[in-house]
């Protein structure tokens, strides 16, 4: 077992391949290689951090678990908060594990726009996601670990007839503590930092962590390593200089924000580097209901539904969020805003994943810090009100007595004759709250290398030995949560790789 | 900070958690971007009350009730960036608050041990 963590002097190692990344990609990548008998280096810009380490507080999963304390934004009109982590096992750790196979309109809209993913592909890609669906113990939570917060969910939906379920998670018997967020202390859920990077150690391979790649080494268009200095994951000094070479090839899975800025300040050359930024951006409403919700007993997130998703565009899921965020989530101050969290355990939160078709750019920007830029369009933010507008239904439909929209210039709470409000809620982004957290291309795959960075094996096009292998591959956006999706692209261009 | 989250009957308030060493901490710990963040919205939240109370002092000069109504119209200003500056301050003194033990049994969680930071060294 060779794990190499921060360090103030300069450190050297040679493999056959360098995985830039230990995320949804980078794990399954690595270990995907090792499995194929490679010497790999796993290249992690984060601590690695075992859930005895993980952080209670919302504060200490910011501080120790988000990529730069959840501080990038996305820069349009309104400034909406990206979410990531930074740490081995990437946003696996932070995430809420929900398991959902890559849909076969997303393989036919594939073919069909950017000509990759024809033929054998999604069969190997649903063969994949067989495989890890038994490899990481894909199953629904206990009914005990449901909560009520998704349980109030699945009343709502079936009182107003759509389709709704609870959702399959790569968890062991999920106990619903809701902590998801801060990383699952008790292990139920299989993060990558607990599932395959081991089994890279293990087969050989070596770690390191606390080591941003600062650039790939090129010799020509030929890569041939990566190289770095050590950033201290407490005082965020940098340490000594690594310079990890590669025999074979050099697979970068730093995410969607990271991946296309490292290959941009690697010199490599394509006019569509950056480009083709896209997200699922999630907003929330809040129910209020007479009967104890306790939104933080239970899954972070047991229900969803998929009735929306074609037409106009949105998943909707249950989420429970911590006392901290909620107090700023609710809007008010002082005895007002007490009194609002003063209903906390009273409060079901539901949100939606708009399946938005705005596109942005993520480049490179001053002092080497990614700058995504994304404008929501007006069909877009017609979809988010849409959602919105059905998640307060839902609510009503199960009992709640009023709901709380977030959306500026509203009431703060909505009883249901009211709902019409949200239907005409103004069109302009800064009147919501969202985040970013599904986030796809940057670096897109394509039969064309006028279109597109990689090849539908992840290769850049025009460079030997240089793949990307993480969400930014992903050409378009998929409705669905994407990390069963970006480990099966992993896995089949790691066979594609091996093969070649 | 003290103005979004006062002591009432049911909770308490900002003061009474330890928000003084928590800043001391925040500004250790966190990046130079979020507490130059932090800074900017404390500073337009002090300097911003002729837009909404409109009286020329500073809001750390206003009497608490006034304080308070100038916190609230300060959130929910049409000016975008003036809002969601204050709104990190909200969120970032929240994380202070929420995080008491005390409050937290008010809303029927357990108390949090105290975060380990640390990380696997080898
Ligand atoms: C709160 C939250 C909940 C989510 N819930 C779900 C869910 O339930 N189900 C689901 O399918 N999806 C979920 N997602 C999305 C999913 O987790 C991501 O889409 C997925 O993890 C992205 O995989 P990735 O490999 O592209 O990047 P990541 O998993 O983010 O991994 C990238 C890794 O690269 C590292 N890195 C960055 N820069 C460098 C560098 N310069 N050098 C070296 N390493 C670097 C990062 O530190 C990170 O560890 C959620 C996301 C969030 C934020
Ligand atoms: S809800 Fe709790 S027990 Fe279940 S996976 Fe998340 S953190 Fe683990």
């Amino acid at each position: 077992m060779t794990h190499t963590s921060f360090r103030e002097d300069a450190f050297t190692l040679d493999v056959d391949y360098i995985v830039v990344g230990s995320g949804a990609g980078g794990a399954t990548a690595a270990s995907a290689l090792a499995r194929g008998g490679a010497h790999v280096a796993v290249v992690e810009a984060g601590p690695w951090r075992d859930p005895e380490h993980y952080p209670h507080s919302m504060y200490g999963a910011m501080r120790d678990l988000f990529d730069d304390w959840g501080a990038g934004v996305a820069q349009g009109r309104a400034l909406w908060p990206i979410v990531q982590s930074s740490c081995v096992g990437g946003t696996t750790v932070i995430n809420c594990a929900i398991c959902v196979r890559t849909p076969a309109d997303i393989f036919d809209q594939w073919e069909r726009e950017h000509g990759v993913a024809g033929g054998s592909f999604r069969d190997t890609m649903w063969k994949h996601q067989d495989a890890l669906e038994t490899e990481l113990s894909a199953e629904l939570p206990p009914p005990e670990s449901l909560g009520r917060n998704s349980e109030l969910a699945l009343i709502g939906a079936k009182a107003l007839g759509y389709e709704s379920h609870v959702m399959t998670r790569y968890t062991k018997r999920c106990a619903g503590s809701g902590q998801c967020l801060q990383g699952c202390r008790s292990e139920r859920k299989q993060s990558l930092n607990l599932q395959f990077i081991p089994e890279v150690l293990a087969k050989g391979g070596h770690v390191l962590s606390c080591a941003p790649v600062h650039r790939v080494l090129l010799e020509g268009r030929r890569a041939v390593g990566v190289t770095g200095r050590f950033r201290h994951p407490q005082t965020h000094k940098k340490g000594g200089t690594f310079t990890v070479r590669a025999r074979k090839a050099v697979l970068v899975a730093a995410s969607v924000t990271h991946t296309a800025p490292i290959l941009e300040r690697s010199g490599v050359k394509n006019p569509m580097l950056g480009l083709g930024f896209r997200a699922h951006p999630g907003t929330g409403v809040f129910g209020i209901y007479d009967d104890v919700v306790d939104m933080n007993k239970g899954a972070t997130q047991g229900w969803a539904s998929m009735a929306y998703r074609d037409d106009p565009g949105f998943k909707l899921e249950t989420l429970s969020i911590p006392p901290e965020m909620l107090s700023s989530r609710l809007s008010g101050v002082g005895q007002e805003l007490m009194r609002r969290i003063g209903e906390y355990r009273h409060i079901a939160m539901w949100v939606l994943a708009v399946r938005a078709e705005s596109v942005g750019t993520v480049h490179n920007g001053l002092f080497d810090r990614s700058v995504v830029k994304y404008g929501f369009n007006e069909a877009d933010m017609l979809r988010l009100r849409k959602g919105m507008g059905v998640i307060a239904r839902t609510h009503f439909a199960a009992g709640a007595k009023k709901v709380v929209p977030g959306i500026f210039g509203l009431p703060y709470e909505l009883t249901a004759d009211q709902l019409s409000l949200i239907d005409e809620g103004p069109l302009d982004p800064r009147a919501y709250i969202a985040i970013l957290s599904h986030l796809f291309g940057g670096c897109v795959m394509g039969k064309d290398p006028a279109r597109s960075v990689c090849d539908e094996s992840g290769r850049v096009h025009g460079y030997e030995g240089l793949l990307v292998a993480d969400a930014s591959v992903i050409p378009t956006n998929l409705g669905v949560n994407p990390q069963h999706t970006i480990m099966a692209l992993a896995r089949t261009f790691v066979d594609r790789l091996l093969e070649a | 900070m003290v103005t979004l989250y006062p002591r009432t009957e049911a909770f308490p308030g900002l003061e009474d958690t330890g928000i003084d060493e928590f800043l001391v901490r925040f500004r250790r710990e966190s990046t130079f971007l979020i507490y130059v963040g932090v800074l900017l919205g404390t500073f337009l939240f002090h300097w911003s009350t002729l837009l909404t109370v409109y009286i020329p002092l500073p809001a750390f000069m206003l009497p608490a009730g006034l304080r308070e109504k100038h916190a609230s119209r300060v959130l929910g200003s049409r000016i975008y960036l003036l809002r969601q500056a204050v709104f990190l301050v909200k969120l970032v003194a929240g994380m202070c608050w929420g995080a008491d033990a005390r409050v937290r049994e008010k809303l029927g969680l357990p108390p949090q041990p105290a975060d380990p930071g640390t990380w696997r060294q080898s």
